[in-house]
């Protein structure tokens, strides 16, 4: 990736539609042409060194303030490292209580990705009338769909707030060790009342969705279309999972060429590096190196990794899915869109499961304990894709470091790539449309990026960073 | 002394009180709640936190109501737009005092302070905030205190000093850099006079004295210092 | 704001982490009867790029933490009749103001982010906004017009000061001004 230096260039700021602080510089050749594009993020709130000092058991109320779309991620990450810190697995009940919880999360997001910020470009068109590009035209134009999306968030929503209280930074019910109250059966009941309609809703847009495949061919081949390496979370056996198990990397063509039975363990499979222009760093597969050992996460990324679902309804649909792809791996950043709702089918069906197991209704959720080690890793699968949050404290319980790996971190690498992509086949800068860079940012949004998240924290991990002159030419080099 | 010997007017009520009542005494037993902070049944009065001054007719001097007795033919408001203005402005300057942050708080929804605040409508505070970085002490085996929520409310070294009989708390410095301390300023692990009664973390209104693992709900105790001196003096 | 004309409503995050406008979509089906009342004329969730003129009603979420927030800031504030601050760090600076209780925190953020550990020659991002020394909330840098505290303030009070505003009447805070 080179150092942009006054070439000619368009800017796209800010990106809309994405969560977070984002903007997209496409740099030009003399003759116009794209010479590449560059993924800027641009905002930057330190968690990692405002949160040194603090005790570790307010880390999840903190962290969870990353990011407001997906603070259930967050809260489980913490709550999972400040488990590893107190030495405590909590009970049976707590676990199934907060994966219930992530399936809620993960339901809202990725509704919210699909209907209120996605929709506009895929129903209302990519070339549509900006000022109408989104939910509110949504709501004029689609109102069924719009009606739909507007429940199926709030189903997941109202998931999280009927186990934990609030529906966003609901970290008052989590703690180190389990959590503090049960669900009731009066809030079971009214879950499981809705869901059918959860169900139901997804199901129809998923066929909705397949139907509409057809139109978007050229999306396909050209949004993010790119072989690359895959990381997420599996079951025992390699099935798809959210909450806990061990960590995966494929390659391109399916091959397992890493598997991290101990997540806490990351740090000797993804390094970072730092490109001056944007304040998230750049990871990659380090036995490969960088920028070639760029690898995704994230819904596209988990189905590619897993081999299959252990729910019946999302297991069909990823045979379905697997066989766009050469050995079942799907290359295409568009089909985002299409993996999220198959997790979102996944994740109800997982829903519905522990709903109708009468453990979850038990009440024993809480652990006494304290500072009992003096180092904690948590992991989980957001959304967006892995995330890790690992913590060291002092005696008293003090927090000393604090490393946060992101999700959409991950994927920056591939966001300069898509990017760099789309604009090359799109953009003509003689003559600029705003359908043209509207499909750049329609590539980042399949994404789904959380840039609040990944500019929280930046982590402490081996680094690669390069200095390049205004030729892109290599002058210096460091590795940690 | 008779029972009810002195006369005074409450909101344009007429009350009358036994001589030596304090103005808060004598609302809150005729029906009228007076906000307050440092204030807690059971424990003297300290009139601290300046959330109770009330009006006097005949003088522009507010006076607070916990520390104040009554006086005869006295006429007092509790209740004006002035009197509203001066109460959030308390709570905008003890928020802005120290660091607090409600929603990373182990005291949110639970806190005294935050509920005051929400009462009074204070939706921002004018002042510049300082963002203490004050010590936080968890050595002690269960006990915590993190200073940069204190708001000096004093009822931590009252209920030790009065109830549990030890002193462990008292202060230190003075104006801003006024602090709680242990003994004579030992971390809390190595202090020999606390009995780890855990009243002070009962009776704190906000997030600064807790107990760690404990959902901050369960431990908080309004009338513990009341309780026990009932108890104290059954018959 | 007449009654007829559609309400000019823009929304705006700073240093936040969106939830105020997450809160602001949870108010569910309330949104179809508001998709009547406003026009969302700049928001992240929509398409336009430069903040307009004529604004009526802003809510902007975080707080500012960089030079090209303040700018925008600024910006908002001269094309707005009322701008609202939302959520606590828009009121308090809240999380997003934890690294004031550094010395220099802009400095002292960025240093423990790229150039930690001390011997890798890492370079802090240049190109990039600038942060400001502190991060602070908004009416420390413009006048507010309204607040509505909350991490985030729940759906419901964010839809009674909407519903208050449209209406012509100014919304009561006492008792709807809990932070947290």
């Amino acid at each position: 990736m080179v150092k942009p230096n006054n070439e000619k260039k368009i800017t796209i700021s800010p990106i809309t539609r994405i969560e977070g602080h984002a903007q997209v510089t496409i740099l030009l050749n003399d003759d116009d042409s794209v010479k590449e594009a560059l993924f800027k993020v641009v905002d930057f709130r330190g968690f990692e060194k405002f949160t040194e000092g603090r005790p570790f058991y307010e880390m999840p109320s903190i962290t969870s303030r990353a990011c407001g779309i997906c603070p259930v991620s967050h809260l489980l990450a913490s709550a999972k490292a400040c488990d590893a810190i107190v030495g405590l697995s909590p009970p049976k009940t707590a676990e199934m209580l907060r994966r219930l919880m992530h399936m809620g999360q993960l339901i809202q997001s990725h509704a919210l990705n699909f209907f209120h910020l996605s929709s506009p470009d895929l129903l209302l068109g990519l070339d549509s009338d900006p000022a109408q590009r989104n939910i509110f035209g949504l709501i004029e134009k689609q109102p069924e769909l719009a009606m739909r999306g507007i429940k199926l968030r709030k189903f997941g929503q109202e998931l999280i707030e009927k186990i934990a209280g609030k529906r966003i930074h609901s970290s008052d019910w989590i703690m180190p060790g389990g959590a503090k109250w049960p669900l009731t059966k009066e809030r079971a009941d009214y879950l499981s009342a809705n869901l059918p309609e959860a169900l139901d809703s997804t199901q129809k847009t998923l066929e909705m969705y397949k139907n509409m495949l057809g139109g978007f061919e050229e999306e396909v081949e050209n949004f993010g279309n790119f072989p690359s390496y895959y990381m997420g979370l599996v079951t025992g056996d390699g099935g798809l999972e959210h909450y806990d198990g061990t960590l995966r990397i494929i390659d391109k063509n399916g091959k397992v060429v890493a598997e991290c039975v101990d997540p806490t363990k990351y740090s000797e499979f993804i390094g970072e590096a730092v490109e001056p222009w944007s304040f998230m760093k750049f990871p990659y597969f380090k036995a490969v190196g960088y920028p070639e050992g760029a690898y995704r996460v994230g819904p596209l990324a988990r189905l590619n990794v897993a081999s299959h679902c252990e729910t019946p309804l999302a297991n069909e649909e990823l045979k379905q899915f697997k066989k766009m792809g050469k050995n079942g791996v799907v290359q295409s950043t568009f089909h985002y869109h299409y993996a999220r709702l198959i997790e979102t089918l996944f994740c109800i069906e997982t829903a519905k499961n522990l709903l109708e197991d009468p453990e979850i209704l038990s009440e024993h959720v809480t652990s006494k304990a304290l500072v009992n080690r003096y180092e904690g890793v948590g992991v989980a699968e957001a959304p967006r894709g892995t995330l890790i949050h690992h913590y060291k404290v002092d005696p008293q319980g003090l927090i000393t470091w604090n490393n946060m790996i992101i999700a959409t971190e991950h994927n920056n690498i591939a966001y300069n790539m898509a990017v760099t992509q789309v604009a090359k086949k799109y953009v003509k800068a003689k003559t600029l449309q705003e359908g043209m860079l509207n499909r750049v940012e329609a590539v980042i949004r399949a994404f789904d990026p959380c840039l609040s998240c990944a500019t929280h924290a930046i982590g402490n991990m081996p680094l690669d960073v390069r200095l390049v002159d205004a030729d892109g030419k290599l002058v210096d080099r460091k590795v940690r | 002394m008779s029972t009810n010997g002195v006369k005074l007017k409450i909101d344009g009520v007429e009350v009358a009180v036994p001589e030596g009542t304090t103005i808060l005494k004598a609302a809150k037993d005729n029906g009228i709640i007076i906000p307050t902070l440092c204030n807690l049944e059971g424990l003297t009065a300290y009139g601290g936190c300046r959330l109770c001054l009330v009006e006097v007719s005949g003088t522009p001097k507010l006076f607070p109501a916990c520390t104040t007795p009554v006086a005869p033919g006295m006429e007092i408001i509790t209740a004006s737009d002035k009197l509203k203005e001066y109460r959030k402005m308390v709570i905008q300057m003890l928020l802005a005092e120290r660091t607090h942050i409600c929603s990373a708080c182990v005291a949110n929804d639970h806190c005294e302070l935050q509920a005051m605040a929400n009462q009074l409508g204070v939706d921002h505070v004018m002042f510049e905030r300082n963002w203490s970085k004050d010590d936080i002490d968890l050595s002690h085996d269960f006990l915590a205190i993190d200073r940069n929520r204190c708001i000096l409310c004093t009822r931590c070294i009252r209920v030790c000093d009065q109830i549990e009989g030890v002193h462990t708390l008292d202060l230190k410095l003075r104006g801003k850099d006024t602090e709680v301390i242990m003994d004579l300023d030992e971390r809390w692990a190595n202090s020999c006079s606390c009995t780890s009664c855990r009243k002070c973390a009962k009776v704190c209104p906000v997030g600064a004295i807790y107990i760690e693992g404990e959902p901050i709900g369960h431990t908080k105790r309004k009338d513990i210092a009341e309780f026990i001196l009932a108890r104290r003096n059954r018959k | 704001m007449t009654q007829d004309a559609k309400v000019r409503v823009a929304t705006v995050w700073l240093s936040g982490c969106s939830g105020c406008h997450m809160s602001f979509l949870d108010q569910d089906e309330r949104l179809i009867d508001l998709a009547k009342k406003i026009t969302l004329v700049y928001s992240p969730i929509a398409d336009v790029k430069e903040f307009p003129e004529n604004v009526d009603v802003t809510l902007i979420e975080g707080a500012v933490a960089n030079e090209e927030q303040l700018a925008m800031l600024k910006k908002v504030r001269s094309r707005t009749k009322v701008l609202i601050s939302l959520g606590d760090c828009a009121v308090t600076g809240n999380v997003t103001a934890l690294r004031n209780s550094w010395h220099h925190s802009d400095q002292a953020i960025l240093e423990r982010a790229y150039k930690d550990p001390a011997d890798l020659n890492a370079a802090i991002p240049t190109a990039v906004p600038k942060l400001l020394i502190k991060a602070h909330p908004l009416h420390e840098m413009i006048k507010v017009d309204f607040y509505i505290p909350g991490c985030p303030p729940s759906a419901d009070l964010i839809n009674y000061v909407l519903v208050e505003l449209l209406a012509g009447r100014t919304p009561m805070m006492e008792g709807r001004s809990k932070y947290g």
